[in-house]
């Protein structure tokens, strides 16, 4: 695991040659994304460089008090971020974004760790970390674009819905057929990165062992469990997002809300 | 609320948001019509959706034989209060798929299906022939669709109809037979209809009748 090549301070700063390209393109086409190009890199930069601080002091302490409050975090940012994309949703679905996030990631990471992967102690922050960071990032796309389907799905067909419940469909039953979709919408860019992985694209956490020097046979191993876990992860969320949510598109009457009719 | 079949006092519901809301007080007799009339926006097809809870009234209330909506759970009262639009949708699948559709739902599902005779019956009545059984159902016209619509809440078996405009789609011997229907429908147990309508024909089809002018 030692095989792999620093990169210097100085290395470092020749990636100035890439912004600039960049920037660049940005320029000469007038795509007005220089200020954000250029906010973008030094957040980056100053972020990943806090995050290697705090990491490195969460891997000593390695202490469960520090692990389960940070995964929290990391959820509640998650969950941000993804409400943060569904503008149309007429309530506030952060709370239940922030559940679905944190269940799914914590019942599908348990079992990774400590059933698959098996580290010593069970609870190692150099292995949760980084499996829940993954799960974080995945669940909260698939949730997002989930909890979006339902409400545009339900939006334009009102009068369907409406169908339904005149007929005397329970909620549920009027709308279960948006709900398959939105959550198969929410697991489709999983599932079909499972068929071209290897193939078309080498997935980010495979890359980073091989340049840290892990041996190829490993690295896929752990990318493997890595893509089951998170679609089991995307599913499990994205599930309970609709199941969480599809009731707020009622009133306690059980008739469609007005916020919904609305443009 | 007495022997009234239906009654609604008070049922409020904002128009726009200018401030005008609709307001409306009625009821319906066992066997009787009640025709909603009005200018058009003047919120008919509002009253009707609210009369079968598929819109929730700011205020007021509403009794079924004297049974108030707040005691009957929404799916139940919509079964009972049919609301059948004035653009019904259709789903994939074939007419008769459509028809059976509600019997599929929790709410339907300890009742028999209807029998095909009766199916058969009601298309007869409203000058449908057998065949579109098979159809796919999204192939209907507009006026076909209309009395679909209407054949799938009847087989339902509601106690009040709420027909938003159910003869537009309709040529005049249609119309007829849709109304003589209707009239027989409204008396045989006795129900009753609140429908919006334009017609005078459809208004002169019910000897027991009554208006309700809103707007
Ligand atoms: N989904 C809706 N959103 C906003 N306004 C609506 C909506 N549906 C109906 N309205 C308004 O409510 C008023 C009453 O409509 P409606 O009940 O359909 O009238 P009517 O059936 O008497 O012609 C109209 O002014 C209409 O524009
Ligand atoms: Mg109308």
């Amino acid at each position: 695991m030692d095989g792999y090549i620093p990169i210097s301070n100085g290395q470092l700063l020749l990636t100035v040659i890439l912004v600039f390209i960049t920037g660049l393109i940005s320029a000469l086409l007038k795509l007005g994304l220089l200020r954000p190009l250029l906010w973008g890199t030094v957040r980056a930069f100053i972020q990943l460089t806090l995050i290697g601080y705090v990491l490195k002091y969460v891997f000593q302490w390695n202490t469960l008090w520090v692990i389960v409050p940070l995964l929290l975090l990391m959820s509640f940012i998650a969950a941000r971020e993804a409400t943060r994309r569904i503008t149309r949703i007429p309530y506030n679905p952060g709370l239940n974004t922030f559940l679905s996030l944190t269940a799914s990631t914590f019942v599908v990471g348990i079992i990774v760790v400590v059933l698959i992967i098996g580290p010593e102690p069970w609870y190692s922050a150099q292995v949760m970390i980084p499996i829940f960071g993954m799960l974080f990032g995945n669940s909260m796309n698939a949730v997002a674009l989930s909890l979006d389907r339902m409400y545009s799905e339900i939006h334009a067909n009102i009068e369907e819905v409406e169908q339904l419940l005149s007929l005397g469909a329970t909620p549920w039953e009027a709308v279960v057929g948006y709900i398959r979709k939105a959550v198969s919408a929410g697991m489709m860019p999983t599932i079909n990165s499972l068929m071209v992985v290897g193939l078309v694209s080498l997935p980010g956490m495979m890359t980073g062992q091989i340049l840290a020097g892990m041996n190829p046979q490993s690295a896929v191993r752990y990318q493997f469990v890595v893509l089951v876990m998170v679609a089991s992860c995307v599913a499990i969320g994205c599930l309970m997002i609709v199941l969480l949510s599809y009731r707020k598109m009622f009133d306690q009457d059980g008739s469609l809300v007005d916020d919904l009719r609305r443009n | 609320m007495g022997t009234a079949l239906l009654a609604f006092k008070d049922l409020t519901r904002p128009l726009d948001d200018e401030g005008r809301r609709l307001v409306v007080s009625g009821k319906i007799e066992p066997g009787e019509v009640l025709f909603v009339r009005g200018p058009s926006g003047a919120g008919k097809s509002t009253l009707l959706k609210i009369l079968g809870r598929i819109l929730t009234a700011s205020g007021g209330e509403a009794w079924l034989r004297g049974c108030s909506w707040k005691d009957i759970p929404a799916p139940q009262w919509r079964l009972k209060v049919q609301y059948v639009s004035q653009k019904p949708v259709v789903f994939d699948g074939t007419v008769e798929d459509n028809l059976l559709m509600p019997f599929r739902f929790r709410l339907l599902k300890h009742k028999p299906s209807p029998p095909r005779e009766q199916i058969k019956e009601y298309l007869e009545e409203l000058q449908l022939p057998a065949t579109l059984l098979d159809q796919p159902a999204k192939t209907l016209s507009g006026g076909e669709t209309a009395r679909m619509a209407l054949i799938r809440s009847l087989l339902l078996e509601p106690e009040v109809l709420l027909l938003d405009e159910p003869t537009a789609s309709l040529d005049e011997n249609n119309r007829q037979h849709l109304n003589t229907l209707l009239q027989y429908w409204v008396v045989e147990k006795p129900r009753g209809i609140v429908m919006v309508s334009h017609n005078e024909q459809d208004l002169q089809a019910f000897p027991k009748r009554n208006s309700l002018f809103i707007g």
